[in-house]
């Protein structure tokens, strides 16, 4: 079969052509493999003040974690003749009225301030996303009475609420105040979590999996449940801070951890009780709460712009 | 509209009795009589005539649906601890300080913040946005018993300008008020501000630019107005952390308010106290809760639905 040598030319071009798209569809690969937590870090690693309070917070649970390991004293030696010795290179945060080393108390006070935000967070997240899910999920009467419940709770203040709780325990150690502060702040996480799953039940490939006969316990743990960890991850650092903060507030009304221990709420009613005469004992253990609720604040913010960019603020 | 607001107020009843119920269970569940607290054992016989006195004998739902009448009356029943004393006196004497402080205090954070928000959002990007944001971002994460303490030991320590604690004078209650001021505040400006912002980009407020209208005249009638009704919602928070933050400031200022007395009642075991206060605080917040959203179905009829 004679080939006319034009034809021949315009099916080499469409040849050349194809090839090239070809090679332009495997340069695009690369661009395939970046999944939508690869685009979130990028987004996240972008916002500067999201990256320094990262910075921030790591280093200060990095203090908190390693201090008691390398610094030489005893946190609970009272020696009254260093008692109030203000900052210097062997004491950074100088000590106080027992002589006790602030750097080395302040490093444990985090480590049960931080300890209690963690170890509640992590209990808020389970009951909260288990609550909320439960309630989205099956709707009607079931959410009805779910949320009404809720929203008695949410008549309950916070703080009297987290008191009583305490007082039902009779004790107060690091695990019933865990339990105290979970039971007073799940409330947002679990509303939350089910206009999450509310949202998400109305997708399209939520009623496709729903019409090709896909059981409810894989809609729910396969399509509805991880696509909320975005904003799972979100409520960490949002809950996180509040916790801290809570404690700090029992432990400063004198309702927290026992002494000889100290958590940072408690260390800041030691600083409190001697202002006048010793104003930077207060100081110290307020920054470090301060300090971990700004760069969680941060870091949710953050996070929540780049896990979800739709719901990007105006800022 | 009737309908909405009847069915909102009803709603609130057995929100109510629920609270209630669980504070009421949640005392139950305290170990330990008031009675059993001093040092000197009670006879039983004493024992149990105290406890007959307050009800105490009799089983667990006869006490509680007594509590609730008494409730509905107003009444909160006899404090366990101080004799002859009931709650609604401990309420009368110490809850108007309270609602004192936390009212100026509110009054304050809305007098500042609201404005601070708005002049944020027209002015966002500049140096007065930047340092409101700073400061606001400062406000939100300083403990509030920081700043009181700073408060007094520049204000009344070192420069001496208004007292160290109490309520007796005005001057008293300068201190205090700003220190609990802060975190509403803060909570406004930041609320206020992102709402500004929003309404800045509708279409409504690009037409009204469009058609000439003038600067001002747009900020106030269509920004404005739209931006500040969402501002109503936040009403329920800023109470809470009102409470919260009063327990505190009442600590440190020595004011003699519900929060205070909490704390000491919580520590010397007035269960009937503790239980008073908890139930009023309660009502008080879902009856705000209510206001809030009966307010904000009549400015915005769009979300009357959403709740039910």
């Amino acid at each position: 079969m004679a080939v006319n040598p034009e034809e021949m030319e315009v099916r080499q071009d469409v040849v050349r052509r194809e090839t090239a798209e070809t090679s332009s569809y495997e340069a695009g690969a690369a661009i395939r493999q970046s999944s939508l937590w690869r685009d979130a870090w990028q987004r996240f690693s972008h916002n500067k003040a999201a990256v320094i309070s990262m910075v921030a917070f790591v280093l200060l649970v990095i203090y908190v974690v390693i201090t008691p390991w390398v610094v030489p004293y005893d946190p609970n030696n009272v020696d009254f003749s260093s008692a109030y010795l203000t900052p210097t290179w062997s004491h950074p945060f100088g000590t106080d009225e027992f002589g006790r080393d602030l750097f080395l108390r302040t490093a444990l006070g985090g480590r049960i301030s931080i300890g209690i935000g963690f170890a509640a967070t992590f209990a808020i997240m389970v009951i909260g996303i288990a609550y909320g899910a439960i309630s989205g999920f099956a709707g009607g009467w079931l959410d009805n009475a779910m949320m009404r419940f809720l929203d008695a709770l949410y008549g309950l203040p916070y703080l009297p609420f987290a008191i009583i709780t305490l007082a039902i325990f009779g004790t107060v150690n690091f695990w019933t105040m865990v339990v105290s502060l979970t039971i007073a702040s799940w409330l947002t996480t679990a509303r939350v979590m089910r206009g999450q799953i509310i949202t998400l039940k109305e997708n399209d490939y939520v009623r496709s999996a729903r019409a090709i006969g896909a059981r409810w316990y894989r809609i729910l743990f396969r399509h509805l449940l991880p696509n909320t960890l975005g904003v799972v991850i979100v409520f960490v650092f949002l809950e996180l801070p509040n916790v801290v903060l809570g404690e700090a507030f029992l432990s400063f009304l004198g309702l927290g951890i026992n002494p000889p221990k100290a958590s940072w709420g408690s260390l800041a009613q030691d600083g409190y009780q001697q202002y006048l005469s010793h104003p930077h004992i207060i100081v110290i253990p307020s920054v470090a709460i301060a300090w971990l609720i700004l760069s969680a604040f941060f870091i949710a913010d953050g996070l929540r712009d780049a896990l979800d960019p739709r719901t990007r603020e105006a800022a | 509209m009737l309908k909405f607001v009847v069915r909102r107020v009803l709603w609130t009843i057995p929100i109510i009795l629920l609270v209630i119920f669980m504070t009421f269970l949640m005392m139950k569940a305290i170990k330990g009589s008031p009675f059993r607290k001093s040092e000197r054992a009670v006879p039983p016989a004493v024992l149990a005539n105290l406890n007959r006195k307050f009800g105490l004998d009799k089983p667990w739902y006869t006490q509680y649906f007594r509590y609730v009448k008494g409730v509905a009356k107003a009444d909160l029943g006899p404090s366990l601890v101080l004799r002859n004393q009931d709650v609604n006196g401990i309420v009368k004497e110490h809850f108007p300080v309270s609602a004192e402080l936390g009212g100026l205090a509110m009054l304050v954070a809305m007098l500042i913040g609201i404005p601070l928000g708005i002049i944020s959002a027209l002015r966002v990007n500049t140096w007065f946005d930047y340092i409101g944001q700073f400061m606001s971002n400062l406000g939100y994460a300083i403990p509030s018993f920081f700043t009181a303490t700073l408060l007094i030991y520049f204000f009344a320590s070192k420069w001496q300008v208004f007292p160290t604690n109490g309520w007796d004078s005005a001057s008293a209650k300068v201190l205090p008020v700003l220190a609990l001021a802060l975190f509403p505040l803060t909570y406004f400006a930041r609320l206020v501000r992102g709402q500004m912002l929003e309404t800045l980009q509708q279409d409504y407020v690009r037409t009204a630019k469009a058609k000439g209208l003038r600067w001002r005249r747009v900020v106030v009638v269509h920004v404005l107005r739209n931006s500040l009704i969402p501002a109503i919602t936040a009403a329920g928070p800023i109470l809470g952390g009102l409470v919260t933050g009063s327990f505190i400031i009442e600590n440190i200022f020595g004011i003699p308010g519900i929060g205070r007395y909490y704390v000491t009642s919580v520590s010397g075991r007035d269960y009937s106290t503790v239980m008073g206060i908890t139930v009023l605080l309660s009502i008080l917040i879902i009856v705000a809760n209510m206001f809030v959203d009966i307010m904000y179905g009549i400015l915005d009829p769009r979300t009357r639905d959403v709740r039910s």
